[in-house]
């Protein structure tokens, strides 16, 4: 066996220039893999977490019957007294903090200028706990429940030229029946700009004091949901408390409903799900080409050896003997393709997972197609793990032993006395 | 007891449909420590002969038996045994392995034979090596040496694992004159002193000079069988 490995190993470097291209092709289509898979990660990650901790937090809970009209922002199914609730959903010990909130329709007019937005009514003292809008602010201050200012994201600021202390209406729908719209319009200071980094939530959200909206739509003390933070983002513990949730409240016969932003977000999985497949058609392309690659080399190689061939036979060498050489040198293809792929990848990997990508580089029509795909803005980042270093190593290697099996069967083909005739 | 027997051995080749006939009804015996010579011009059968002798292909007619067994019953795998443990091949045109050093073409067969440590091979190798006078030479690929030097090689490479029969396909074809003589008057020393039956295949009446027993061959049958001496 050692002997066969060594015999291989020399073989590999036989033709220096073969093997290098060779080698080139295997390592940049699995360092190209491992980019791939790093980045679709990172943007996983990243999109999720923003969702999260910008948008939608954990857990929602609505009246029933809200989350199928949500898209409506209806202010006529809601949460009364949601205080009431908070002892009982704080006993889990994986729940980190909740609040209440009332989202409504809204548009914000300046001048002739008016951008339909969406208003997001919460407390000002719980929501830094849960959601990372105060967090982000990049002019001004936060929200405070006596006074009547808003924040608003940095790219609604921009595309309408606002600036902190600038005075805005703001026209709230109070209620819509089919095309029928009724409104109140009131005058606010955006006290603060933020930029939470999901462009989603920065060209569309302005946040205002929950009592506020109240006074403002009439609500006494009611809320369209209930926002639950999480200890952590695992999706165990989320699915566990989603449980648990559903479990109480449907024990107690309130009409409440748990949905996770996995729920709220159904999208933007969707659409995660279908990118991952068309990537991983494209990954295996590129790694058929790869190991089209390294089957040429070994086809190459045996015709080159053909007499060798013979005369190994004639030595006594068995075909399954002269497959396993032929397999070897394949294999150990692979393992330097792959090897030099993992470091490849993973330099590129860590660059991106320390550095991020940005966005902006490549035009500003490309950052809005990105923007419009994942809930990310300026820089995408990376998300490497040994793992994927080590399944990519495995992976080729297992690739490069089934394309050089060809090869090496064609070896083990050959009539000793025709390959000993070979010229 | 003779040590190869050959009986009634015919082969034809297929070839566009076409049937040659490279060896019609040939019949011998050769005995342990012979030294033959398979002579004939280009096309009599000779190499057609050595091959089947050494279990590379198999005869369309006939038995072919080496120590009393019939070889033609055996699988691929079997004669794969018999030539990696009995028989060692020279060739006209060395056929190294080129990515290893002579010790390691030497050792190689050794290795496949799977029979002695590494000390014990090392101990082999570096003696056969010293008996063809490349003791200086071993670690050396065979690109860095002369065809002599490499046919010497290769000669260790057959002898190395103590085979019971050495079959040489024009040995020295590819070798001047003078490197030539030096290669078959190694063979004959080998021959007398580790008493191992030599058949090496030539046209060449100055190689056939160096048999003891040469075997004539024309379009595939026996046209003479000289002992020599």
């Amino acid at each position: 066996m050692f002997t066969i490995l060594k015999l291989a190993f020399r073989n590999v470097f036989r033709s220096k220039k073969r093997t290098i291209i060779t080698l080139s092709s295997v390592s940049l289509g699995l360092g190209l893999l491992i980019i791939s898979i790093c980045l679709m990660n990172g943007l996983d990650k990243q999109s999720i977490s923003n969702i999260i901790h910008s948008q939608t937090s954990h857990l929602k809970l609505f009246k029933t019957g809200y989350f199928d009209k949500k898209d409506e922002i209806p202010l006529n199914k809601t949460i009364k007294n949601p205080e009431q609730y908070y002892n009982k959903i704080k006993q889990h010990p994986l729940i980190k903090e909740v609040e209440s909130r009332v989202l409504f329709g809204a548009s914000m007019i300046k001048g002739m200028d008016e951008l339909p937005c969406l208003g997001v009514a919460c407390e000002p003292g719980s929501d830094p706990k849960i959601l990372n809008i105060k967090d982000s602010l990049v002019a001004g201050t936060w929200i405070d429940s006596k006074k009547s200012g808003m924040v608003i994201g940095a790219n609604m600021a921009d595309d309408i030229d606002l600036n902190v202390g600038d005075y805005v209406t703001i026209r709230i729908i109070t209620s819509s029946k089919g095309e029928d719209l009724t409104w109140n319009a009131l005058d606010m200071e955006i006290v603060g700009i933020y930029n939470s980094g999901n462009p989603a939530v920065d060209s569309s959200h302005i946040i205002v004091p929950l009592k506020f909206a109240q006074e403002a739509i009439s609500m006494n003390n009611e809320v369209t949901e209930i926002v639950v933070c999480l200890t952590n983002d695992n999706e165990d513990t989320l699915e566990q408390v989603k449980t648990w949730l559903c479990t109480i409240f449907e024990n107690s016969g309130e009409k409440i409903e748990v949905y996770s932003w996995k729920d709220l977000a159904g999208t933007f999985l969707a659409i995660s799900k279908m990118k991952t497949k068309n990537s991983a058609i494209i990954i295996m392309i590129m790694l058929f080409i790869a190991s089209i690659g390294i089957i040429n080399t070994m086809l190459m190689a045996v015709l080159e050896r053909t007499r060798e061939i013979g005369m190994l036979m004639a030595l006594g060498m068995k075909k399954w003997e002269i497959m396993k050489l032929f397999v070897f040198e394949g294999g150990l293809i692979g393992v330097f393709g792959s090897l030099l792929g993992c470091l490849i990848g993973g330099l590129a990997g860590w660059y991106l997972e320390v550095k991020g990508w940005s966005i902006s580089s490549f035009g500003e029509t490309y950052e809005k197609i990105a923007q419009a795909a994942y809930p990310i803005k300026d820089v995408f980042y990376g998300d490497l793990s040994f793992n994927i270093l080590l399944y990519t190593f495995i992976f080729g290697v297992v690739i490069s032993v089934i394309a050089s099996f060809y090869p090496a069967r064609k070896a083990t083909k050959l009539n000793p006395i025709e390959a000993l005739r070979y010229i | 007891m003779a040590l190869l027997k050959l009986e009634n051995i015919s082969k034809i080749y297929h070839t566009n449909k076409v049937g040659v006939l490279a060896l019609n009804d040939v019949s011998f015996e050769v005995e342990k420590g012979e030294f033959l010579s398979l002579a004939g011009p280009s096309g009599s059968g000779k190499t057609t002969a050595l091959n089947l002798i050494g279990g590379l292909d198999k005869p369309s007619e006939g038995n072919l038996y080496i120590d009393q067994t019939n070889i033609n019953n055996q699988s691929k795998s079997n004669l794969a045994i018999l030539r990696r443990n009995h028989i060692g091949f020279i060739f006209q045109t060395f056929n190294l392995i080129p990515i290893l050093s002579g010790f390691e073409n030497v050792e190689f067969p050794l290795i496949l034979k799977g029979k002695n440590s590494a000390e014990e091979r090392k101990s082999k190798v570096e003696e056969i090596l010293r008996i063809v006078g490349l003791e200086d030479l071993m670690h050396r690929k065979p690109f860095e040496m002369s065809g002599g030097q490499q046919q010497r090689v290769a000669i260790a490479r057959a002898l190395v694992k103590e085979p019971k029969l050495v079959l040489a396909d024009e040995p020295t074809a590819n070798l001047d004159s003078n490197t030539g003589k030096d290669v078959l008057k190694l063979m004959q020393k080998l021959n007398k002193d580790k008493g191992i039956t030599f058949i090496f295949s030539t046209h060449d009446q100055m190689v056939m000079d160096f048999a003891n027993r040469i075997i004539r061959l024309k379009d595939g049958q026996i046209y003479s069988d000289d002992m020599r001496r």
